[in-house]
């Protein structure tokens, strides 16, 4: 089964997938367990999983007959860097609005 | 983790002045990016980048001299995969000038910051405590 891999921002901007990643931020569970929270078939929450195992969001450990889900850092490690990228543009940004506003004669 | 960017800067210029720099496109151009802004609710305009990278961008709030947003729709790097963000300026009078306050959140979906707004907030809460266990 070939699932086209999603960014971090299209892995996190589904309803579902942040429930299941909130339920996963308390404890790991097996995919029955998630499963069970959601009104939707099980090769649906399947999918749902696939996809944040992809984009790195989750591990997937089996124990027994049982597929553990434990949430992993690095699908959040990419969206922090998007957001750094922007913490350091309007830095830089605002830096040079100040710089212009400094030369600026004050028409007060 | 952090889900947004804050920052404040002090410039000793009259909120009017500094208004007019993030409002006035020939100004705009100058210190952001080049830009057909009016600022005028519901107004579709652009930021031309390096590259000329474009980042789509409509107007939400025009309180003159005081309070301005915009949605910042941007391309993330390697695959132009586009996502939804706001851009919100304060501006605070103060003594010595104008306190300019930037808020740049809402990065992960519309949702987020129409109809759940703590959705995003909460998961992050969450995900601190969990990560912080995670060896790295």
């Amino acid at each position: 089964m070939t699932t086209q891999p999603l960014d971090a921002f299209q892995v996190i901007a589904d309803p579902s997938r942040r429930q299941m990643m909130r339920l996963l931020s308390k404890d790991s569970m097996t995919i029955n367990a998630l499963a069970e929270n959601f009104n939707m078939s099980r090769p649906a929450v399947s999918k749902h999983i696939k996809i944040m195992y992809n984009a790195g969001f989750i591990s997937i450990t089996d124990i027994g007959r049982e597929r553990h889900c434990t949430l992993k850092k690095d699908g959040f490690d990419e969206l922090q860097d998007w957001i750094n990228y922007f913490d350091k543009f309007w830095e830089r940004k605002l830096k040079k609005l100040e710089t212009l506003l400094n030369n600026k004669t004050s028409n007060k | 983790m952090t889900s947004e960017i804050n920052h404040i800067w002090l410039f000793n210029k009259s909120p009017q002045e500094v208004w007019d720099y993030l409002t006035k496109p020939e100004l705009l151009e100058q210190w952001l990016a080049k830009t057909d802004f009016q600022p005028i609710v519901g107004h579709k305009f652009y930021f031309i980048g390096k590259n000329n990278c474009l980042t789509h961008c409509e107007v939400l709030e025009v309180k003159p001299y005081t309070q301005l947003s915009y949605s910042w729709q941007a391309n993330t790097a390697n695959d132009n995969k586009r996502f939804d963000s706001t851009v919100v300026w304060k501006l605070v009078p103060k003594e010595n000038g104008t306190e300019l306050h930037l808020v740049h959140h809402g990065f992960i979906s519309i949702e987020d910051y129409t109809g759940h707004k703590n959705g995003w907030t909460i998961l992050i809460n969450g995900l601190i405590e969990h990560l912080n266990t995670i060896k790295k």
